[in-house]
């Protein structure tokens, strides 16, 4: 890699690194407010964070390796994922690296490596949290890839910052029904897999319920600060996929210091528009039991299955 | 005329919508509660009354408008209406229990949408969407998959409304189809048919409730068991 282009792969990681668990902070002082409540502060994730990476940690006797290898895993593949997707520039930095396909699977290795985690210590809690969670995840790909499939399709390419430059090239992409039939299907997958309310409540783990919560919760200390950190990439890593492909407006097509702080204006403004979204989601409606998540995930694969074969008939 | 149609334009705008209709009729297909079906179904005409003035302003065909106008007015409002007072009278369970569950009863309509596209293939014409006389040719396949979800539906539901419900969401695709290929039909023969559907949710309104009153339910599978 020549200095030229590590130059945008530091911006981008920082960017992703600084923005993320603001992203979570947003979101939940945004709950509390349409629930009239005052909320925590915006800038509470990174006050979570820094108390976390000061504690000490309790590791149960029953842990092996997996235990303390599982956040790293967790935290660098979202962080890698995050790299090889369109932010501010529809040249990702490391899109040679690998397209669409490669960004799924970094981020389906993460969740492997959580679920063995929260099997590897030893509790019962661990156990049930990671089979909810790969149950979940067995459910939410097929529909992920079908609409990503579309998406990939629309522009002949599966590479994301080729599809970027499409994107920005067809202005009235969206009025195509193939390009809003997987944007329901995505925004139903990323529903799921960010574990918020009408499948999985991020704001507990007090619930029998629970599925991410259950998985970590023998993690403590810099650990669980990575895993959440992680968790709060890949959320961003998603819904930045979600606004960049398919609302590319004020994209920057590269990395060049003219285009990049009306793009980077952008880019928060789509971002805080789709957490209105999914904030708008989690407060009107209720947790869904678990034995009626694999319904949506239903209609979210029907939805994806539909942009799939409208791609061939319009 | 200041506003200059663009058929490209309506082209797509009809696409988009035909394309919600289906969403909806798959949401209805898969949806567990009876008084969000008929809300949902109340969404539909909407849809297509927007479709049908579309195509009726890209080909300045004015009596299309009547059909839209008639479509919202009876089909959005009066029977969504009709429906929920009847459901209300006869204080039926809101849970629909169809006799294959939900979340199948979705897969089954994609795969019905599947073959509505099969079918509709051979009367595709990808090239002919810049004419406004096309306008809305290659939404068959959406009005066929309508069809079929509407069938698949009618069999699948035991209870009297709900099948009621099935079958108007199939005159929907039939709607859409005759609108889509035809630029609508002689202004007499739509409002036979908008009141043949008024009439027969009337007439299905009073059976509903006979079926009631003679069984003690709404299941229609207990209509063979004969009263001496």
């Amino acid at each position: 890699m020549t200095t030229a282009s590590l130059l945008p792969a530091l911006m981008q990681l920082a960017l992703l690194l600084a923005i993320a668990p603001l992203t979570g902070g947003v979101m939940r002082i945004a709950k509390a407010r349409f629930q009239t409540r005052r909320g925590p502060g915006i800038l509470q994730p990174y006050r979570d964070l820094h108390k976390l990476l000061k504690k000490g940690m309790v590791i149960p006797d029953t842990a092996s390796w997996l235990f303390g290898a599982a956040p790293y895993v967790v935290f660098l593949s979202s962080l890698l994922a995050g790299l090889m997707i369109p932010m501010v520039a529809a040249d990702a930095p490391l899109s040679f690296f690998g397209g669409v396909l490669a960004v799924v699977y970094l981020l389906g290795l993460g969740r492997f490596f959580l679920a063995l985690g929260g099997l590897d210590s030893g509790s019962s809690f661990g156990g049930l949290g990671s089979s909810r969670e790969m149950t979940i995840a067995a459910l939410a790909e097929p529909a992920m890839m079908l609409a990503v499939f579309t998406v990939a399709i629309g522009a002949g390419s599966t590479n994301l910052s080729t599809v970027a430059h499409a994107a920005l090239g067809q202005s009235w992409r969206f009025f195509a029904p193939s390009q809003m039939l997987a944007f329901a299907a995505l925004l139903i997958v990323l529903i799921a897999e960010t574990g918020r309310i009408p499948v999985d409540n991020p704001a507990t783990h007090l619930e029998l319920t629970m599925i991410h919560e259950a998985m970590i919760l023998e993690y403590s200390g810099p650990y669980l600060a990575l895993i959440e950190w992680g968790a709060s990439i890949k959320q961003l890593v998603l819904m930045t996929l979600l606004v960049n492909t398919f609302f590319p407006f004020g994209l920057s097509p590269a990395w060049a210091a003219g285009g990049l702080p009306a793009s980077l204006v952008w880019y928060v403004l789509k971002l805080l528009l789709l957490s209105g979204v999914i904030v708008l989601i989690e407060t009107t409606n209720a947790k869904m039991r678990l034995f009626r998540v694999p319904e949506l995930l239903a209609v979210a694969f029907v939805l994806g299955a539909l942009a799939l074969v409208s791609t061939f008939l319009f | 005329m200041t506003l200059s149609p663009d058929p490209q334009f309506g082209d797509k705008l009809i696409n988009l919508m035909a394309a919600l209709v289906l969403v909806l009729q798959i949401a209805m297909a898969g949806h567990r509660w009876l008084v969000t079906n008929i809300r949902i179904f109340g969404v539909q005409p909407f849809l297509l009354a927007s479709i049908a003035a579309t195509i009726g302003w890209f080909n300045h065909a004015p009596h299309l408008y009547f059909a839209a106008i008639l479509t919202l007015a009876l089909k959005g409002i009066v029977v969504p209406r009709l429906l929920e007072q009847v459901v209300q009278r006869v204080g039926i369970r809101q849970e629909i229990e169809p006799l294959v569950n939900q979340p199948l009863s979705a897969i089954v309509s994609g795969g019905l949408t599947l073959l509505g596209y099969v079918v509709a293939e051979s009367f595709h014409r990808p090239d002919a969407g810049g004419a406004p006389e096309s306008l809305g040719h290659n939404t068959l396949a959406v009005a066929v998959s309508l069809f079929l979800i509407g069938f698949f539906m009618m069999i699948n539901r035991r209870k009297a409304v709900t099948q009621v419900l099935a079958l108007l969401s199939l005159e929907n695709g039939l709607f859409l189809a005759a609108i889509s290929l035809t630029y609508g039909m002689p202004l007499v023969v739509e409002l036979g048919v908008f009141f043949d559907v008024l009439v027969a949710v009337m007439v299905l309104g009073v059976l509903v409730h006979r079926i009631r009153e003679a069984f003690d339910s709404m299941d229609v599978s207990k209509l063979d068991q004969l009263r001496g």
